[in-house]
């Protein structure tokens, strides 16, 4: 039988651990970037500009069916970028549109939006009222949700990190902001590492890093040396920037090629919006 | 001389100000020399290479490079600076710290493009080391997803890109597996072969006989206790012993235990 008192024990190294998996998850899933696909043949700067139209048509659009197309065209994407729908599915419906869905069902019953009843209930002597404005405001908001969180995970899937921190150059931010996120970026994983090689020295030493108040001071002292070190490695650092010509302006390369079916893309993109902008603006 | 690269002047370096890492060290370094530094941990000489490269200053003494001192503040002025880097490179001992690009390909691209090289030429490089270097196929990858020698070999390409005239290399095969340090013993002999002068910093004996025609021995004191052919400081025994860079090695041979001193160029029995 499990101990909760054990279970409580270990909060702090769970908490930790997972922590850690989730960084170093993030930092690498480059997995499907890297496939054959078309959204992976496309050059990101195209594909950003196109994603951020699709984002922003709909959160503008009013009418959740057009949006729904919108959700469908990511899916074909996906279908077409070589990532597993199940996967995409688990990672976009999961948590965002659920989380919004509880957000947004107050909203549903006539004390919050009144309108035409669709469905009453009577709950120990109190009565709701669901109403179609309600119900059509709630499908309307999770709609929105799920399609704009889908177009972004879509895009994040399909580009590596890199690529996508230099798309940043695009929209006027400095080419040094750029290089310093990418360089925290590309050490996030380092320190990820270094953090969960210090538990796992901690606990082949002491067994387990179980006790809470004890917990929280090999947290504190692990937050304090891994701040010297990033302290440490980030004086290094600069070291080998300087030892590679670094002067404070950083020139990068600017690897990207547009080709024709980057421009054909883009016009698609323009087209799909202009349309569901003009079939929303008609409906 | 014309041909000296660097003159080193009884040069003195604390860390803080108050943890000696260089006392009284003294070393000139010709045009096309194959150095190496050698020595315990902790005596010294990733700091010497660092002085060597600019990046740090003496606290006494001095250092010349290519017939000019090497100052602070003259680090400061760009071309100076760029002039100086473009004409030494220094490939850590951690990759970690050397490799801050998010790719590789983006690694090796940041020196040359840093001195203003033309993309179509830092393309045209980076193929080229990456032949040189066995890497095309690492290019794309992130750098913390690759092996350590992997990433060494992958941070040495980041300064050939540069094609700098003097490499200084910081304890290049350590931890690494033989293939990789035989791949990079071939490099730093080609190099030094197409006229390159290579300052190594390193506690591994085996390699010295091929990476060195010259080797200084940093003691405890922190300066440099002896110098001359490697041959000759690889032979004496007594001065690798005092110096913590040999020990005594016990395994078998023909079923019964053997002890000597673990020495890279004494044959034994």
């Amino acid at each position: 039988m499990s101990n909760p008192l054990h279970k409580k024990h270990h909060f702090i190294e769970r908490s930790i651990l997972s922590a850690l998996a989730f960084l170093k998850d993030a930092t690498t899933s480059e997995e499907y970037a890297n496939r054959k696909g078309f959204l992976q043949s496309l050059d990101p700067r195209f594909k950003t500009i196109s994603f951020f139209s699709f984002l922003v048509t709909a959160v503008s659009l009013k009418s959740a069916v057009l949006i729904s197309f919108l959700y469908g065209f990511c899916l074909i994407l996906v279908l077409l970028s070589s990532i597993p729908v199940r996967h995409f599915l688990v990672r976009t419906l999961l948590f965002i549109p659920l989380f919004s869905l509880f957000i947004v069902l107050p909203t549903v019953f006539s004390a919050m939006t009144p309108g035409d009843p669709v469905w009453s209930f009577h709950v120990a002597g109190i009565t709701g009222i669901i109403t179609r404005p309600g119900v059509d405001g709630a499908v309307l908001f999770v709609v929105r949700i799920a399609t704009s969180v889908s177009l972004v995970v879509l895009l994040s899937l399909s580009t590596r990190h890199s690529e996508l921190l230099k798309v940043l150059r695009l929209f006027g931010v400095p080419q040094i902001f750029v290089l310093t996120v990418s360089m925290c970026y590309r050490y996030l994983y380092l320190f990820a590492t270094m953090v969960e090689n210090i538990f796992t020295a901690i606990k082949s030493r002491v067994g387990v890093v179980s006790h809470q108040r004890h917990g929280q001071k090999v947290v504190a002292w692990n937050i304090a040396n891994t701040w010297n070190r990033t302290t440490q490695m980030s004086e290094e650092v600069y070291m080998a920037m300087l030892s590679r010509g670094y002067t404070g302006e950083p020139r990068l390369l600017s690897k990207f090629h547009a080709t024709p079916k980057d421009w054909l893309w883009l016009l698609c993109a323009i087209v799909i919006c202009a349309f569901l902008f003009y079939r929303g603006h008609t409906l | 001389m014309s041909d000296i690269i660097f003159e080193v002047k009884d040069v003195h370096y604390s860390y803080l100000g108050k943890f000696p890492a260089l006392s009284g060290v003294n070393m000139t370094i010709r045009s096309g020399e194959k150095i190496a530094v050698i020595g315990a941990n902790g005596t010294g000489k990733s700091t010497l290479l660092q002085l060597l490269d600019g990046l740090i200053f003496p606290d006494r003494g001095r250092v010349t490079a290519f017939g000019e001192r090497l100052l602070e503040h003259s680090q400061d002025n760009e071309k100076a600076a760029h002039r100086f880097r473009q004409r030494v490179g220094l490939v850590f001992q951690n990759a970690d710290i050397q490799l801050f690009c998010p790719s590789v390909l983006e690694d090796i691209a940041f020196g040359p493009l840093q001195f203003g090289v033309a993309e179509d030429e830092v393309n045209r490089r980076i193929l080229e080391v990456a032949e040189v270097l066995d890497i095309q196929h690492l290019l794309d990858r992130v750098p913390h997803q690759l092996s350590i020698g992997e990433k060494r070999r992958v941070a040495i390409a980041s300064v050939l890109a540069i094609d700098p005239d003097v490499y200084l290399f910081d304890e290049p095969t350590a931890g690494l597996d033989p293939l990789t340090v035989r791949h990079i013993i071939d490099f730093i002999v080609n190099a030094n072969q197409r006229g390159k002068t290579i300052i190594t910093a390193t506690h591994d004996l085996h390699i010295i006989g091929e990476i060195a025609d010259t080797v200084y021995v940093f003691g405890w004191n922190k300066s440099i206790v002896s110098g001359g052919s490697s041959e000759s400081v690889l032979n004496d025994r007594s001065l690798l012993e005092t110096n913590n860079l040999i020990h005594m090695h016990r395994h078998h041979h023909d079923g019964r235990e053997h002890v000597h001193p673990h020495l890279p160029l004494e044959p034994h029995d």
